[in-house]
């Protein structure tokens, strides 16, 4: 299309409509001179001003609202926890002589928390520090279950979660028991603390700010 | 009728009749199946004293042994499994109620039977599964042992035993009693404390009897005999020798025997108690059969063995319990013309009889 507008005019057709194309440059002369005839008197800022198009706003405008920098949570979320696999043993890992050497820290920990464990100590005492205690690395023994199959294993305590106990057993096998419905039996020196897992479901980080009330028996 | 009568709990009477000599006679079989039996009473009307062939095979029965603080574990013994695959015995712990302690049965088809409380199960260890008579809250777990299946040494074996003799170290009462294979309990019970005990003989006379008129063909009593229901309740009043007069005077007891009825001059009455085995009974059966065989004024005698009231089982391996009694007893009726009835009976916490 636009080579049939800037194409010049075939000379049959000349002839016919009586005019004459010019060739190249004085057609050039003619349109610019044609062109600054018919602007109007006006200074060039202000041409290119009208030129600017500018859009008119009818309805409302609303401002927009520069959103704060959005500060990311340091550490992981959940999915990636999940991804990395952070917390999940691997099969050489797993071995009960390594954690061994956990446990020998974890009964020092106790002994310092319990002030040293006298025979002459009062439990109650005991039994408040131990509320609030870390329990990773301990024996742990099930001792009564509503669930008669995990009745009797023992082993040291790798991970507490909310709702299970992941322990590793002598024969290097790495079980998971649920807290609900069990009593586990914890050995220290020569005291013996049972622990109704049914009111322990919580984090381990959460349950030192938890206050326990005291009952008189519980039953599973 | 009163608020308490109204709530009875339910019982459940299974009556048979058959003949002695017909081949596929289940007499024996249901006999042979109750295992746990604790009393024996036999009616025989029209007798004076008991008869010398009778009073032989009572005085004949196996003995069975009374052994104080067994511990359970005992039974994982080599000598006890071997007992076991040879022919086996029966066990049952004494004084241990089934609806409140725990108690353990063994049966000569291998089987150890615990019936424990909600306690002694979560603490013991052995998959069991819920007793069939709670009703909101399990309470009562039955762990059943298959000793025939154990071998020594294996992780099973080893489990069991673990959980016997440490985890909850069972001990209780036992009385035991051979099951007529070549099991010799004397053998077995050589290292514990045990004390033989004889099943005891009762007999009594009973003067001037009522006694309803049987018809051997009419067992549910249509055509004028008496009823199942009506005949047991009889047997007992006699057996409790509660007075049958309809006496108006009487201040214990207004019942009536049941019409048709005849007069008696004399019957006797014998009881048995002690753990009496199945076969034993079976053997009392053949005998009463010769009995009546010999032509006599006696149309029928009536044998009851009653089934032990904290036993773990009635019949074969279903489970019994005890509710407001713990009643599984069945009783035959044997008439001359070698017919019997056989009726059955359990109280609530019982599965139907075979």
């Amino acid at each position: 299309m636009a080579e049939a507008a800037f194409s010049s005019i075939p000379p049959e057709d000349g002839k016919l409509l009586g005019v004459q194309s010019q060739p190249g440059t004085a057609a050039e002369k003619f349109t610019n001179a044609f062109l600054k005839s018919s602007l109007p008197q006006l200074k060039g800022e202000e041409i290119e001003s009208m030129m600017l198009r500018q859009a008119v706003i009818l309805q409302y405008a609303r401002p927009n609202r520069t959103r704060g920098k959005k500060t990311k949570a340091k550490g992981l979320n959940a999915k990636e926890r999940r991804e990395l696999k952070v917390f999940q043993l691997k099969p050489e890992h797993q071995k009960y002589e390594l954690f061994l050497p956990l446990h020998e820290l974890w009964k020092q920990y106790i002994i310092d928390l319990c002030n040293g464990l006298k025979p002459g100590s009062n439990p109650q005492t005991i039994q408040q520090k131990l509320l609030k205690a870390d329990f990773h690395g301990a024996v742990l023994t099930v001792v009564r279950s509503k669930c008669p199959s995990y009745v009797g294993t023992t082993g040291i305590l790798v991970q507490e979660l909310k709702h299970v106990f992941k322990i590793i057993t002598k024969e290097d096998r790495l079980k998971t028991i649920p807290k609900r419905n069990s009593v586990f039996s914890v050995e220290i020196g020569d005291f013996v603390t049972h622990i109704y897992g049914s009111k322990f479901e919580l984090r381990s980080s959460e349950r030192s700010a938890k206050k326990f009330k005291v009952r008189g028996t519980i039953d599973l | 009728m009163s608020p308490e009568l109204e709530q009875c709990p339910r019982s459940l009477l299974v009556c048979e009749k058959g003949n002695f000599k017909n081949e596929k006679s289940r007499h024996e079989s249901q006999a042979l199946k109750h295992s746990f039996n604790c009393r024996i009473s036999l009616l025989i009307p029209e007798c004076g004293r008991l008869p010398v062939m009778l009073e032989k095979v009572l005085s004949n029965f196996s003995s069975y042994f009374h052994v104080q603080d067994f511990p359970v574990s005992t039974f994982l013994e080599e000598k006890w499994l071997d007992a076991v695959k040879k022919g086996g015995f029966y066990a049952l712990s004494s004084k241990t109620r089934i609806d409140e302690d725990n108690v353990v049965a063994v049966l000569p088809s291998g089987q150890l039977i615990l019936s424990l409380d909600k306690d002694t199960y979560e603490q013991l260890g052995l998959e069991g599964r819920p007793s069939q008579y709670s009703h909101r809250k399990t309470v009562r777990h039955i762990v059943t042992v298959d000793l025939k299946s154990l071998v020594l040494g294996t992780k099973k074996y080893q489990r069991v035993l673990l959980c016997l003799k440490e985890r909850v170290p069972l001990k209780t009462d036992f009385l035991f009693t051979a099951a007529g294979g070549a099991v010799s309990l004397l053998d077995l019970l050589s290292k514990q404390l045990y004390e033989e005990c004889r099943p005891a003989l009762h007999c009594r006379t009973l003067q001037d009897l009522l006694c309803p008129s049987l018809i051997p063909s009419d067992l549910k009593g249509e055509s004028g005999s008496v009823t199942p229901t009506q005949f047991l309740e009889w047997l007992g009043a006699v057996s409790l020798s509660i007075s049958c007069d309809n006496q108006a005077t009487s201040f214990l007891s207004t019942y009536a025997c049941p019409e048709p009825q005849s007069s008696v001059s004399q019957a006797l009455l014998c009881t048995v108690t002690g753990l009496i085995s199945p076969q034993d009974v079976c053997k009392l059966l053949t005998e009463i059969r010769r009995y009546l065989d010999e032509p006599k004024l006696t149309s029928w005698v009536s044998l009851t063995v009653h089934g032990c009231a904290d036993s773990p089982v009635s019949w074969g391996s279903a489970e019994h319990g005890f509710h407001k009694g713990g009643e599984n007893f069945y009783n035959f009726v044997c008439f001359q013309n070698q017919d019997y009835w056989l009726h059955m009976a359990t109280g609530a916490k019982d599965a139907c009889p075979p």
